[in-house]
C-alpha cells in the first residue's frame, strides 16, 4: 500500500485530520497558568519568620558563594553585635538561578522563589531590593526570648568597607 | 429604481461580499491551521477571537505605506489593482442562487478563467517593479505556474460543459438537478476524474501551500508581496483570498450542485439558496485549508512536471473519454 502513488497524502490527510479532533495541548497563557512542578525555581527570595521578620542573619555566606557576585549586602554591625540591613540588592538580570547561595545560607533563610513572571520593561527594575532597612535575624537569641522582644534601636548606618556597587570584589572568587 | 442604480448596488454588494469574506477566511485560516497543530488560536479579541481579523485589517489600514527608494513607482501602486480587479470581477458572475448573480452571463465559466487569467500579470508587475530578488523570483513562479495550470484546469472543466451544454454558470448548476438512479444527486462530481484533476489544477491557481511557490514564505520572505506595506498589502493578501473563495464557489458550482439540495424540491430550498451555496463554499474551503496546514510544499521542477506530465494530458484524455461516453450515450438513447 505504502508503494501506491499518492498514498502518503492520504496517510498525512488522516493524521492531519484525527489531530483536529484532539484537545488543544496549550494553555490561554495568561488566563490560565501551569500548575508548577514541586522542584521548579526562578529567582532567588527571602524566606520570613511567622511574624513577618526576615531569617537572613546577613551572615553574607550567601554573597560569598554566589559565582556571578550579583548578591550584595549592605549591613552595618551594632555594639551589641547585632546586625542591621540597610540593603539586601540582587541583580536579578544577572542571575543564572544555580542555587548555590541557598545552598550556602546556613540559617534557611533564603530560597529559589517560584514567581516566574519576571520580565521587567525597564532594567533598573531588574536589581531588586529584596530587604531594606530591617534588622538581621538573631536566631539564638529568638530563640531563647520568644517573647517579641525586638533587637535595639539602630547605630547610625555606615557602609561596610570596600563595597562597590559595579567592580567585583575579586579574592575569593578563585 | 433605475438600472444603473440597480447595477452599482450590485457591484458594492459583490465589493461588501468580497472584503467580507477575506476578513472571515483569514479568521477561518487561523483557527484551521492552529486546530491541525492542536492548537487554539486567536482567542483573545471577541468570542473566540473572532474580531481578530478586523483589527488586524484596522492596523493595515492605518499603518505608514512607505514606497521603496528604486521601485518602479507606476507598476508598483498598480500592480495590487491588476490582482484585485479580476478577482472583484470574476465574483460578479458567481451565481448564489437561480436570482442571486450580480451579472448572469451565457459565458460565465469563460469569463471567469479570462479574467482570472489577468491575476499572474498583476503579479508578475508586483514582483518585477519592487526592485527586490525575492519578489522577482517570487512573481516568475507565479507566472510559471500559471502556464501549468491555466490548460489543465480549462481542459478539466471541459467535461463540465460537455455534460451541461452550456457555459453559462446558472445553466451548469440548472443542469445537476434531478438525480441519478434515484437516489444519488446528479451533481458532476460523480464525473470523478474531471473533479479531481480540476481541483488540482485550481490549488496550483489559489496558490495553497502545497503550491504556494510564488509566496514560499521560508524561502522568499513573502514571495512578490515583500515590499509591499500597509493596505496595498493588505489588496494582496484579499485579492489571495478571495481567488481562494472564488475556485471553491466554481467547484461548488460545477461539480458540487451549486445552491441545490438534493432529494428536495427547489421551492422549499429556494429562499436560503445563497446560504446554501456559501456553506457549500466554505466546506470546499476548510477542506482545502487542512490540505493546505497539512501537505509540505512542493519543488518548481515537481509542480512543472506534475503540470505538464500528468495534469495536461491526463485532463486532455478525460475530454476525449467524457466526449465519447456522451456520444455513445447518445446514441444509445437514440436507437432504443
Amino acid at each position: 500500500m505504502s508503494s501506491v502513488y499518492g498514498a502518503g497524502i492520504l496517510k498525512s490527510m488522516r493524521i492531519a485530520y484525527r489531530n483536529m479532533l484532539r484537545r488543544p495541548i496549550t494553555l490561554q497563557y495568561p488566563h490560565e497558568r501551569m500548575e508548577l512542578p514541586e522542584r521548579s525555581r526562578w529567582a532567588v527570595a527571602q524566606k520570613f519568620y511567622d511574624d513577618g521578620d526576615p531569617k537572613c542573619t546577613a551572615c553574607l555566606a550567601c554573597e560569598r558563594a554566589c559565582p556571578d557576585l550579583i548578591i550584595q549586602i549592605e549591613t552595618t554591625t551594632a555594639e551589641d553585635r547585632s546586625k542591621h540591613i540597610h540593603h539586601w540588592r540582587y541583580e536579578m538580570g544577572a542571575c543564572m538561578m544555580c542555587g548555590l547561595c541557598v545552598e550556602a545560607c546556613p540559617f534557611d533563610a533564603i530560597e529559589m522563589g517560584r514567581d516566574y513572571e519576571l520580565a521587567r520593561i525597564d532594567p533598573s527594575e531588574l536589581t531588586v531590593d529584596l530587604l531594606t532597612d530591617v534588622p538581621a535575624a538573631q536566631p539564638k537569641r529568638r530563640a531563647e526570648t520568644s517573647a517579641a522582644e525586638k533587637p535595639a534601636a539602630d547605630p547610625p548606618p555606615r557602609s561596610r568597607e570596600g563595597w562597590a556597587p559595579d567592580e567585583p570584589k575579586g579574592g575569593d572568587d578563585a | 429604481m433605475s438600472p444603473a442604480l440597480v447595477v452599482i448596488l450590485r457591484f458594492l454588494a459583490a465589493l461588501g461580499l468580497m472584503l467580507f469574506n477575506g476578513v472571515v477566511m483569514i479568521y477561518m485560516l487561523r483557527k484551521v491551521l492552529a486546530r491541525l497543530h492542536i492548537r487554539l488560536g486567536p482567542m483573545d479579541n471577541g468570542p473566540w477571537g473572532a474580531f481578530q481579523t478586523v483589527f488586524d485589517v484596522m492596523k493595515l489600514l492605518t499603518k505608514e505605506d512607505p514606497t521603496p527608494r528604486a521601485v518602479d513607482r507606476a507598476l508598483f501602486f498598480l500592480a495590487p489593482f491588476i490582482v484585485f480587479i479580476p478577482s472583484l470581477m470574476a465574483y460578479m458572475v458567481l451565481p448564489f442562487s437561480s436570482t442571486w448573480v450580480v451579472a448572469d452571463l451565457p459565458y460565465g465559466l469563460l469569463f471567469i478563467f479570462a479574467v482570472m487569467s489577468f491575476i499572474p500579470l498583476g503579479i508578475l508587475a508586483a514582483g518585477w517593479s519592487s526592485n527586490n530578488k525575492w519578489s522577482l523570483i517570487g512573481a516568475m513562479r507565479a507566472v510559471g505556474s500559471q502556464v501549468t495550470y491555466e490548460v489543465p484546469m480549462l481542459l478539466a472543466a471541459l467535461p463540465v460543459v460537455m455534460m451541461a451544454g452550456t457555459l453559462s454558470l446558472s445553466g451548469i448548476v440548472n443542469a445537476q438537478a434531478g438525480t441519478v438512479a434515484w437516489v444519488i444527486p446528479r451533481w458532476f462530481v460523480l464525473n470523478v476524474p474531471a473533479f479531481v484533476l480540476f481541483v488540482v489544477a485550481g490549488m496550483i491557481e489559489s496558490g495553497q501551500t502545497p503550491f504556494d511557490l510564488a509566496e514560499a514564505e521560508s524561502e522568499l520572505v513573502s514571495g512578490f508581496a515583500t515590499e509591499y506595506s500597509s493596505m496595498k498589502f493588505g489588496l494582496l493578501f484579499l485579492s489571495e483570498f478571495s481567488n481562494v473563495f472564488i475556485f471553491s464557489a466554481l467547484i461548488v458550482t460545477l461539480f458540487l450542485g451549486g445552491w441545490m439540495l438534493p432529494w428536495i424540491p427547489a421551492s422549499l430550498y429556494q429562499p436560503i439558496a445563497p446560504v446554501i451555496f456559501m456553506l457549500k463554499t466554505y466546506f470546499v474551503i476548510f477542506v482545502l485549508m487542512t490540505v493546505r496546514g497539512t501537505l509540505p510544499r512542493v519543488r518548481v521542477d515537481q509542480m512543472l512536471s506534475l503540470g505538464w506530465k500528468v495534469l495536461l494530458p491526463a485532463s486532455l484524455a478525460w475530454v476525449m473519454v467524457t466526449g465519447l461516453i456522451i456520444k455513445v450515450g447518445g446514441v444509445l438513447a437514440g436507437a432504443r
